[in-house]
Parts: structure tokens; sequence; C-alpha cells
């Protein structure tokens, strides 16, 4: 029985050693060159003294290289944790030190920065460029070529163990991982590939980048089935013209994203001109579909299914609704639906009791083996958001508590209506708006600062910092920009910044959001 | 001509950022200046700055790799039109 994401990949290649199992815009890896470059890749972790449980990050974006990296960690019995290029040193650097991170694989197009962010790292031991050959480069080490922790007992790997951090805000001003084992990435695997009925004839194909839980569907989903993986060029999804030809080109048959991106190839992607029949499920996820793109996007692909799927990364996708056909224009939000197979989810009411009747009000929580294992070194938050079940009070058993505040419809769908917090989605990104506002404090001009969302279309939200600043003169501005370019990744970094003499506050002397957001909505 | 405006407003809009040198040439989307938001704000100011209607198939990497890319795409849209509205 498989219960290791990488046997996954070993009986994919014993049964269709020739199929595609990964095509990328310049290459194609059959599942037995990737199976045969992921050993000889975690050949050389083991050389370099990876053992089992270390973190292993892979700084490049998605490609056929990347995925062997992952693979590779996988066999070594390590876990990998996804360093997205795009984010600036000081934040990556953050993410290393926490994770004591033991090596790092990247591509030759991001081996200096690996090699800058190592010289900052002590326990950062190894940089490993992939390719061009399948056991990658070691262009630093720690000089050992050392077996000696993995010959000590070193134990198999187990589905409990960690396969992959991903990083996501943190409202405290510092990013915080969240630690996905085997099982729980397997459950939704599985879960996923049966949901969309993965045959390996299936082309799939996920724009988002190997940070965001998206990825763990086109990496991993595809090949439980055998079924060809199909990396989109660099920056095509800005183009919705060219990346519909693209999509029709290469006969992509299921499509997993954020809705932003189905938005511009719906209004902007010419799909009624393309021979889209093979394109058979469009699925979406990480923040709400307007219904007014959505109706666009299913008027012009009536053949295919489309399926909103919902859930943090903490419990990757818990639930999920089949948006049904046929029935013209769409209204009022997608539902979220129902649990997945194998996942439970209920809402809880303010009182702590059950919302089982439709138009009631709750937080919405997860169970199953489906949930994170904790937040990375933080058992603080981990507590906060793995609480004990409050509807089971006979043992301790572990449920997530999303944030999200939920109803039923007449269907008993989950219906999303709203955060509990200040996390808010930007381009399909979760972002905690105190994690922006910590780092604004961080400059020494800035007195008192609050970011707000401002509602976007197109990018569910947009961000508006309001700063108290010593100087308000556009060099002021510029300088805030890049204060935070140089800590936050770009979609963390507000679109707006506004200068106030002082914030408004409530009569408990917290900032007043709602007072604020007015005044933004009237005046924008 | 069009380059100086087109320059100045992904300078002053979209990069905002004095340190960042823009030329005609500086590749706008390897370099990341130029995101799917930056692009459609651009395309809509360009739309309202030029009096031109941007067609969808005309929203493609050749369009926008550069200021002197968007600047060639612009003036040969005024070319098409001027020639459309003398016949």
């Amino acid at each position: 029985m498989i219960h290791l994401l990488t046997q996954l990949l070993t009986e994919a290649a014993t049964r269709a050693p020739r199929r595609c199992a990964v095509l990328a815009p310049d290459r194609t890896l059959t599942y037995e060159q990737l199976d045969q470059h992921s050993d000889r890749l975690a050949s050389t972790l083991r050389e370099s003294g990876v053992g089992h449980g270390d973190r292993v990050g892979i700084l490049a974006p998605k490609s056929d290289a990347s995925v062997t990296a992952a693979y590779a960690t996988l066999k070594r019995g390590a876990c990998y944790v996804p360093l997205d290029p795009r984010s600036p040193d000081q934040r990556l650097s953050m993410i290393v030190v926490e994770c004591g991170m033991r090596a790092v694989i990247t591509d030759a197009a991001n081996a200096e920065r690996a090699l800058a962010l190592a010289a900052h790292a002590p326990e950062l031991e190894t940089v490993i460029v992939a390719g061009p050959q399948p056991g990658g480069e070691v262009v630093r080490s720690n000089g050992r070529t050392s077996t000696a922790r993995g010959a000590l007992a070193e134990p198999a790997p187990i589905d409990t163990d960690l396969a992959y951090i991903l990083y996501t805000s943190g409202s405290t001003g510092s990013p915080k991982g969240v630690a996905i084992s085997h099982r729980a990435s397997l459950t939704f695997v599985r879960w996923a590939a049966r949901c969309t009925a993965l045959e390996p004839e299936d082309r799939v194909c996920s724009p988002a980048p190997l940070h965001f839980d998206l990825s763990v569907f086109d990496i991993f989903a595809t090949c439980s089935a055998g079924a060809c993986m199909v990396i989109v060029p660099d920056r095509l999804s800005m183009f919705p013209s060219r990346l519909g030809e693209w999509i029709e080109r290469q006969r992509i048959s299921v499509w997993y994203s954020v809705p932003s991106v189905l938005t511009l190839l719906a209004n902007h992607g010419n799909l009624s001109a393309l021979d889209l029949r093979r394109l058979r499920t469009v699925i979406f996820a990480g923040e709400v579909f307007p219904a007014k793109h959505l109706s666009l996007l299913m008027e012009q692909l009536p053949h295919a299914r489309h399926l909103n799927w919902y859930g943090p990364t903490e419990t990757n996708v818990c639930t999920s609704y089949e948006v049904p056909a046929g029935r013209g224009p769409l209204s009022g939000p997608v539902p979220l639906g129902r649990a997945c197979t194998n996942m439970d989810v209920f809402a809880v009411a303010d009182d702590g009791t059950p919302v089982t009747l439709p138009g009631d009000e709750g937080e919405l929580l997860v169970r199953g083996s489906g949930l994170m294992h904790g937040y990375w070194r933080q058992p603080e938050k981990t507590r906060q958001a793995l609480v004990d079940n409050p509807l089971q009070p006979a043992y301790a058993e572990p449920a997530y508590r999303t944030g999200d505040l939920v109803t039923l419809d007449e269907d008993r769908n989950f219906v999303f209506l709203g955060r509990r917090d200040g996390m808010i989605k930007t381009r399909g990104y979760r972002v905690e708006l105190g994690e922006i506002e910590t780092v604004l404090y961080g400059h020494p001009a800035i007195r008192e600062a609050v970011v707000l969302p401002v509602p976007d279309e197109l990018l569910g939200n947009r961000l508006r910092a309001v700063i108290c600043c010593e100087r308000d003169d556009e060099a002021a501005q510029e300088e805030v920009l890049e204060h935070c370019r140089a800590r936050l990744p770009g979609y963390m970094v507000p679109d707006v910044i506004e200068f106030s003499d002082s914030l408004p506050r409530t009569s408990t002397g917290k900032v007043d959001r709602v007072r604020l957001s007015s005044v933004v909505a009237s005046s924008s | 001509m069009s380059d100086g405006i087109i320059r100045n407003y992904i300078s002053r809009e979209i990069i905002r950022d004095r340190a960042v040198a823009l030329d005609n040439e500086t590749p706008l989307l390897e370099e990341g200046i130029l995101d799917s938001l930056a692009l459609l704000r651009l395309v809509v100011f360009i739309q309202e700055q030029f009096g031109i209607v941007v067609e969808d198939v005309e929203i493609v990497p050749e369009n926008f790799a550069s200021v002197e890319a968007i600047s060639r795409y612009i003036d040969s849209r005024g070319d098409r039109a001027s020639r459309l509205g003398a016949t």
C-alpha cells in the first residue's frame, strides 16, 4: 500500500516508464527519467550529509529541475521547503535560518543567490545546482563527505514524517511554516485524483508556484495517475490570449489555478475562437471567484466541469463544490461545498453550538488526516490553530480552526462569509495585514501604520497603507516602498501608500479600521 | 514620441522607485517590472492616453517587452487608425 509520496513516483515509473511525467517548455522527463534523476540527486544529498527529517530548500521556479528536487528530497527521507526566487533576500534568509536548512537545491539562474543565502546561515552547508547532470553539481559543501549520520541506524520514512513546509504570511511580522506530513498530503492527493477522475492520458496544468499549496495537485496527484504534468512557460499567464492558445496547443485537460488567472482568460482570452474541448475540468481555489466572471468562463467552456476547491494550506483542500452547468448566469457567492473524502468540516457558532441550519453562522473547523502537523517551531501558534475538537469532549482530537466564518445554504453546502481576523487574500495569496504593518513599523520614520484591504475584482484585494510619518513628501513614499520591497514578497507590498497626521481610534484605543475603510471607500 | 509618456507612466505609477533606472530597452517582462495587474493598468492607460482600442490579441509579450516595443506598437496602431480614417 502506498503511504509515502515517493511511492507514487516509483509505481508510475514501474507501470509506465516511457510515459511523459513532466513536460517543461524546453524539456521532457519520462517517469523513468524522473525516477532515476531524483535517485541520483537523492544520493548527492546523502553524500552531502542530508539525513532523515532534515530540511532541504528548493530555490527555483516550477520546472523539471525543481520537481526532481522535490522527489529527491523526499526519497532522502527529508522534507522540502520551497524558496520563492521572487521573494526578497531578507525573507528567504529568515526562512532558511528558521528551518535550520541543511541544503539548498537550486538552478543555474539562482545559484549565486543560494550561495549568498548560505553565507549567512551556518547550518546551510550544502548548495546543489540541479542539472545538467542528473545528480546535480555541489557548489558549496562542508568538505566532509559525511555518511556518519546515515550509517547510524537511520529510520525508514513513514507517513507521519514531514514531506514539505510551506511558508505563509504570519500576523506577528514573520512568515510561518506550515509543516505537512506524507499522510496529510496523500489524503488530499488520493481524493483529488479521484474527484477529477485523473487518467494516464490527462495533461494537467497549474501555473501556481512551488511554494503555493496548489502545486501539490499538479506535482503529486498527476503522478498518482501516471499522467503528464505540463509546466506553463514563465509569464505566459500574464497574456490571456496567448495562454488560451497555449492551453489549446498543449491539449491541457485539467487546469488548476487561482480565479484571477481564469478571470483574465474569460475576459481577454478569446476562448470561443479556440478548440478547448479537451479541457474537461477547470478547478479554482485560493480566493472567491466573482460570479460574473465565472459565468462568463462557463459560457465559453460549456463542456467542462468547474470545481471550486477550498482549504487553507493547513488542511490543503477540505471541501469541494461542483458548479452546476447550464443554469444560466450565476448569482451570489460560489459555495465552498462539502467535505472531501476522509475529511470532516463543521462550523461552530460563537456560543459553542454546532451550525446545523441554513442561515446560521459560525467558524469553520476541520478534522482529519489531511491536517498539518503544525507550524514549524511555533508551538504557541500551533496550539492556537490546532485545538481540541469542541464537539468531541470524550477524548482529545485535533481540529483546525480556519478563522473563516461560514453559513450553510439550502443544499447544505458551506458558504464563505468573511474572516475573523486580519487575514485577507490578494492574487490568491493569503496575507496577514499585521505582517505588513510590522514591517512598516520597522521603518524609523513611521510612527503609526495600518494596512487596509481594498476590494478588487481581479485581485481579490489591493493593499492600501495609511501611515503617520515624520515626512510625507514623494521621496518618503519611495523610501517606504523600498523598505517594504526589501522585506516582503511583491504581493505583500502595499499598492497605495497614504500619509495621515493621525489614525482614528476606537473607544478602546484600537485603530478604527472600519472608519478608515469607509474613508477609503468614499474617496476612491 | 509616445516613449516618453510610457516611460514616465511606468516609472511613476508602476515601478514607484527612483532608484530603478528605466530606459527604452529595459526588459519589462524579464525584470518582473510588469505583472498581470500592472499590464492591465498600462493597457487602460494606453487606451485613454492615445485613444486607441488595444485588442485582446495585441496584449502579447512582443508588444510589451520594453518601452521601445510598446511605443512601436502604439505608433503602428496610430498609423493604422489614420490610414483607416483617410479611406
